[in-house]
């Protein structure tokens, strides 16, 4: 998303219109993002990154671990309401 | 300072023209702005209000999420995708139900109750729950009132819990049942998203181990493709033959679904569900907002019917408690205390997060409730009375009912309901209770009006009931599975082994208690003659709302002991109200003499018709069962009500102590630790390292 050209359209000055432009494609990336998290598509990097940064633990779980893991413990409590 | 004057304005003009306009139907941009005009104020001031007078968050102190952090249960989470995340999960089926159901009152009673109850009640509850399970690291209702009431407190509150859960499963399953009764597309529709669900779950085990999105566009994209095959099947006769199911044969479907979601591995098929769902669910409220927003419907319904007498047809009761209990959910929902001290607190990135996402979804929880309301009274009043009664009382066919509904007031040709089946796809409308397809019927008139027009009616109906009953069953798996883990750990009480998650025979003999205990409620709702949700609804309402009484009661304990006794009727109002309403309630569902509404009395009128002789032989059997069905709900509703008296009985001794100057109180937080985040730390990423120096602490 960083390397993206948008050429503004001629009837605008270039430096507003460029910078319309990366301010949709930011708020895109953001939004993306956000709704990754939402989801829990973003879950595991998460899970990494907290590993490597809070603890000394050198094993962590795979992929597949960790989603079976995430989900016992999500449905193993309220989590969806009346 | 202006804007907010003009804002509080325009709330009040619009709230007064719902209020006192008469003649004319009102158009829904009235609704939405008075709505939305409320919130605002509501949000900007007395949250505001709440969040530094009352509970003074401090950002200065570390949240669980920080204290914990481990990447699993407690995960710093920006302030938005955590509102999501608390969003998705308290938003259920009850704000549409619980509506569409009070609209039989008329607009207004359910509208005012919407927008107050969530303002004054509602979202405080959530609020200072959040807040008081931040401050305990994360832990639930149950163990906070154990701390900070008593052990029999907190008790009482765990029984309260699996009480609810049980009621409101078997009530949403019944709603599934009405809206799927005879009806081939929606039945098709509904079984074909558990193939799909299976098909999700081992893509996100095996295939790609946790790409949801990716899976949930699949799966999404499957579900919407479902949606229109299912026309195809009603239209050929031998598939519609296999999918057109009776309400007994639909309930045991249900009953044998929920075993195998709670028994199964949660990967395979509970979890994709319910990311199906939580897409499908967002998508759908945001449409509808849209669609009322475009549309700008005319609301037909009047702002009172003659039903506030306690005479309606959807359900008995006066307006007086039943349209709180009724409404329960949009307006003020003791289940959402679970979620408040359940995932929400331990992701949480500041206390001052709290106010917006405590506070915040629960108002957008109302508007949804606003919404639902808006689509159930801008369909003509007599089509949503022939939708909403049961057979026993406006008639089986299209003519009685268009007979028994007109003379009420309500003018209604038979022909409309025939016509209006055939144009959603439909071999019947009538007597469909629960809310389900009248709720649908509104949606896709507000649908097809942006969209497709009167061609594309059906597929809207047909998308809106899957919509309902595709996230009534995330309820419905969820639940059965949560109330499994509370039986395993009650059940461990008793004999060790029990409690072992992974111990197969606890597994199934847990799983099948639970789904009975929902299903025989279920069966019960389905074989009675006055439409199941006459009896199940107020009892579900009155179990929801005991709960939020439950935590109130403990919220106001803990406000309480931090010495916050000038403001203490922030919660103690709400919290005598819901003590009122339910205790109200109940007494009239035991011992009202109008056997429509009293349980005792509706068992007693059977068995004098028994005695009668009145009653063919073929059917003795079965009005005996109703009668001890009738005679159970009435010993559900006194041992609810009796949890209530015996925990204001234990609040009102622990407030006597804390408020007796010979006695110190001691108020049960973790102690006070200084965030070592940066300000603008937003959970995004993690930069914090042990070398950052630390935030001076303040006083706690």
């Amino acid at each position: 998303m960083h390397s993206v050209q948008v050429e503004a359209p001629a009837h605008m000055e270039k430096p507003h219109a460029l910078a319309l432009a990366i301010w949709i494609i930011r708020l895109a990336a953001k939004l993306w993002l956000g709704i990754r998290e939402w989801c829990g598509d973003s879950a595991y990097e998460r899970y990494v990154q907290a590993q490597r940064t809070n603890s000394e633990k050198v094993s962590l779980l795979t992929p597949a671990e960790f989603y079976v893991d995430r989900l016992n413990r999500r449905y193993s409590r309220p989590n969806r309401c009346c | 300072m202006v804007i907010w004057i003009v804002v509080a304005l325009v709330g009040a003009g619009a709230l007064g023209g719902i209020a006192f306009h008469r003649g004319e139907p009102l158009n829904a941009t009235w609704f939405v702005v008075a709505a939305a005009c409320c919130y605002l104020v509501a949000y900007r001031f007395y949250s505001a209000f709440i969040a530094a007078r009352l509970l003074t968050l401090d950002d200065t102190r570390a949240t669980p999420s920080e204290r914990h952090d481990d990447g699993r249960d407690f995960v710093p989470t920006n302030k938005w995708i955590l509102f999501g995340h608390h969003f998705a999960a308290i938003a259920g089926p009850g704000p549409l139900v619980g509506p569409t159901l009070a609209a039989q009152f008329g607009y207004l009673p359910g509208t005012l109750w919407l927008i107050a109850g969530a303002v004054f009640a509602g979202c405080v509850q959530d609020f200072i729950i959040l807040f008081c399970s931040i401050r305990r690291d994360g832990k639930t209702l149950g163990e906070i009132a154990r701390e900070e009431v008593s052990q029999r407190g907190g008790f009482i509150a765990q029984l309260a819990v699996l009480a609810i859960m049980v009621i409101l499963l078997g009530v949403v399953a019944l709603v599934i049942v009405n809206a799927l009764k005879s009806s081939p597309w929606a039945t098709f529709t509904l079984a074909a998203t558990i193939p799909i669900a299976l098909l999700l779950g081992l893509y996100l085990r095996f295939l790609r181990p946790g790409r949801v999105l990716e899976a949930s566009f699949i799966g999404v994209a499957l579900v919407l493709f479902v949606v229109v095959a299912g026309q195809w099947v009603a239209d050929s006769p031998s598939w519609a033959h296999v999918f057109t199911l009776s309400g007994v044969t639909l309930a045991f479907a249900l009953i044998a679904y929920g075993f195998a979601a709670s028994a199964l591995p949660v990967w395979l098929l509970l979890a994709p569900r319910d990311y199906l769902s939580a897409f499908i669910k967002a998508g759908a409220i945001f449409s509808l907002a849209a669609g009322i927003l475009l549309v700008r419907p005319q609301v037909l319904m009047p702002p009172l019917t003659r039903f506030i007498d306690g005479s309606g047809p959807v359900f008995a009761g006066k307006i007086f408690p039943f349209c709180f209990i009724t409404i329960a959910c949009g307006a003020i929902s003791g289940f959402h205390s679970l979620i408040s001290s359940g995932t929400t607190p331990k992701m949480i990135l500041r206390e001052s997060h709290a106010r917006f996402i405590g506070y915040g979804a629960m108002l957008m929880e109302s508007f949804v409730g606003v919404m639902a309301m808006i689509a159930a009274c801008a369909m003509t009043p007599g089509v949503y009375f022939a939708i909403n009664s049961p057979a026993s009382i406006v008639g089986a066919t299209s003519d009685a009912a268009a007979a028994t509904i007109s003379s009420w007031g309500y003018p209604l040709q038979a022909q409309t309901m025939t016509d209006l089946a055939r144009a959603v796809g439909e071999q019947t409308l009538l007597n469909r209770a629960g809310g389900a397809p009248s709720l649908a019927v509104g949606m896709a008139q507000i649908f097809s009006s942006t969209i497709g027009g009167p061609r594309l009616l059906s597929i809207w109906y047909h998308f809106a009931i899957m919509f309902e009953a595709l996230f009534i069953l995330t309820v419905l798996d969820a639940g059965t599975r949560v109330g499994r883990f509370m039986v395993q750990e009650l059940g461990g009480r008793v004999w060790k082994p029990f409690a072992r998650t992974g111990w197969w025979p606890g597994i199934l003999i847990s799983s099948a208690l639970i789904v009975g205990a929902w299903g025989y409620f279920l069966y019960q709702g389905v074989v009675d003659p006055l439409g199941g949700i006459n009896s199940l609804w107020p009892l579900f309402g009155i179990s929801n709302q005991l709960l939020a009484a439950v935590a109130l009661v403990v919220a106001t304990t803990i406000l309480l002991k931090m010495k916050r006794i000038r403001w203490i009727w922030l919660t103690l109002i709400p919290m005598t109200w819901l003590v009122i309403i339910t205790m109200t309630a109940s007494y009239q569902k035991i011992f009202d003499p109008n056997p429509r509404l009293g349980f005792l009395s509706y068992a007693k009128a059977l068995a004098a018709q028994i005695t009668a002789g009145k009653i063919p032989a073929v059917k003795i059997a079965d009005t005996q069962r109703v009668i001890f069905n009738q005679r159970l709900d009435a010993a559900v509703t006194a041992v609810l009500a009796a949890m209530i008296i015996v925990l204001i009985i234990e609040a009102l001794m622990q407030w006597y102590r804390i408020l007796s100057a010979d006695r110190k109180s001691v108020l049960h937080e973790t102690a006070y630790l200084a965030t070592r985040w940066p300000e603008n730390f937003s959970g995004a990423s993690y930069t914090v390292t042990a070398a950052e120096p630390d935030v001076p602490a303040m006083e706690g």
